[in-house]
């Protein structure tokens, strides 16, 4: 499987230890402790994983499905927010939430209580929006850019809140100067950002998810922001 | 208390930002600085609105893009996918029938040979049918025309005459203007009635 435990650059932690994708690359002990520090009892969604991972080593697979179903509409949403603002194309952030969807479906058995399932699927999800942000890279090496906006971008614009041409205009040219700024945060920061800001996570959580020391995933927030003020002229 | 003559480091006013977005309490002096500190307030209000607009123009152009029924759609392949999962693969056997015969090996090895005999027979059989049939076409048409200039004439001068003869041509001219009203007259019924009040362009043309 490709998207293995990741890069340093992009804030996924290469463990050669723990070459499961699927695996967070921390001892059992530390999870648990983390699962005390992250919050005690289990949340909905992970004790529905749970349930789901019972059913399925009981061999009860269509109610499995039907349970995972649930879960899929809890996490859908954030999901997408943040395979959309990590690889800024709908079809390919579409297809990056089903497979994050289908691994965890497939490899539910080896989901362990002691982690939030929201962090097991995020990193997940991360993993394999990383893996095809490196897959674009290497083919874009080989063909000249096309058009500068995107049939999405036009989408998004012509679906808006905004029904005002010139404020569509206005939120499409602010949203495009955003996005261009995040992409150019370093790999670290960027990613940090993104699980915070987009993702909704802590930066305890994202700090399990990377592998970073909590104080660190603090400094890559902090800098982010200060950085992206700096591109933005302090004002969005 | 935090001295009034310092300000709040950026750091801690992100951290109390985060915090406060997260719904984690704020530390209490930091609270009590950003409220008796003009300056401190500013920057965390500038900072606060900095980093909301940030997000919800991120989130609303995700939003926009992936509407309720483009979930809905994605929930519904999601499940398509999941159908096959947990299954083991099925294997097929491709092609049946060869893998079939290959267990009998003589059946395997006269086949192709009989196939072969039949296919040469009918290749011959075609060939010689094609042969004999334009040899005797050969034959009869030196038969029937032994001389081919005048067949030649004979063609030509059949087809000539048509264009000559008077009567002919003002038969084809009556046909054709028939057919030329026919088709510029309204096929409708409902229209006939407008088409009968309606001077023709013909009859303006004549009284000119």
């Amino acid at each position: 499987m490709s998207s293995d435990v990741r890069t340093a650059p992009d804030g996924i932690v290469a463990s050669p230890a723990h070459a499961d994708p699927l695996d967070l690359g921390v001892p059992p002990s530390a999870a648990a402790a983390a699962r005390r520090a992250v919050g005690a009892p289990p949340s909905e969604d992970s004790q529905l994983a749970v349930d789901i991972r019972g059913l399925v080593e009981r061999g009860k697979m269509d109610e499995a499905r039907e349970r995972f179903g649930e879960l899929v509409a809890l996490h859908q949403r954030r999901a997408a927010r943040i395979a959309y603002q990590y690889l800024r194309e709908a079809s390919e952030a579409d297809e990056a939430v089903q497979d994050a969807f289908v691994k965890v479906f497939s490899h539910i058995t080896s989901y362990r209580e002691a982690w939030p399932f929201e962090v097991w699927f995020t990193r997940i999800l991360i993993n394999g929006c990383l893996d095809r942000r490196k897959a674009r890279s290497r083919r874009d090496r080989w063909f000249v850019d096309g058009e500068a906006t995107s049939a999405d971008e036009a989408r998004a614009s012509a679906t808006g809140p905004a029904t005002d041409p010139e404020h569509r205009l206005l939120a499409r040219e602010r949203r495009a100067r955003i996005a261009a700024a995040i992409d150019r945060l370093d790999g670290r920061q960027r990613t940090v950002f993104m699980l915070c800001h987009y993702g909704d996570c802590t930066p305890r959580e994202v700090s399990i998810m990377t592998g970073l020391n909590e104080s660190t995933v603090r400094v890559h927030l902090f800098r982010a922001a200060r950085n992206l003020r700096g591109l933005l002229g302090g004002k969005p | 208390m935090i001295h009034r003559a310092h300000h709040l480091q950026d750091e801690r006013l992100f951290d109390s930002y985060m915090a406060e977005r997260k719904g984690e309490p704020v530390d209490p002096p930091i609270v009590e600085h950003l409220a008796d500190c003009e300056s401190c307030g500013a920057r965390y209000a500038e900072l606060t609105a900095f980093m909301d607009t940030l997000r919800h123009a991120g989130d609303a152009e995700a939003d926009s893009i992936f509407t309720v029924d483009r979930l809905r759609v994605q929930r519904q392949q999601i499940a398509r996918r999941i159908e096959h999962a947990a299954r083991p693969a099925r294997v097929i056997s491709f092609p049946g029938r060869l893998v079939r015969r290959t267990i009998n090996a003589s059946t395997a090895r006269t086949a192709p040979r009989w196939s072969a005999a039949a296919t040469a027979a009918a290749l011959f059989l075609g060939a010689a049918m094609g042969a004999s049939y334009q040899w005797g076409a050969r034959r009869g048409q030196r038969l029937i025309v032994p001389d081919t200039s005048t067949a030649r004439v004979a063609r030509m001068t059949s087809i000539a005459p048509r264009g000559t003869d008077p009567a002919d041509v003002a038969a084809d001219d009556a046909f054709l203007s028939d057919l030329e009203i026919a088709l510029e007259r309204p096929h409708t019924l409902e229209l006939q009635a407008f088409d009968a009040l309606t001077p023709h362009i013909r009859e303006i043309r004549d009284q000119r």
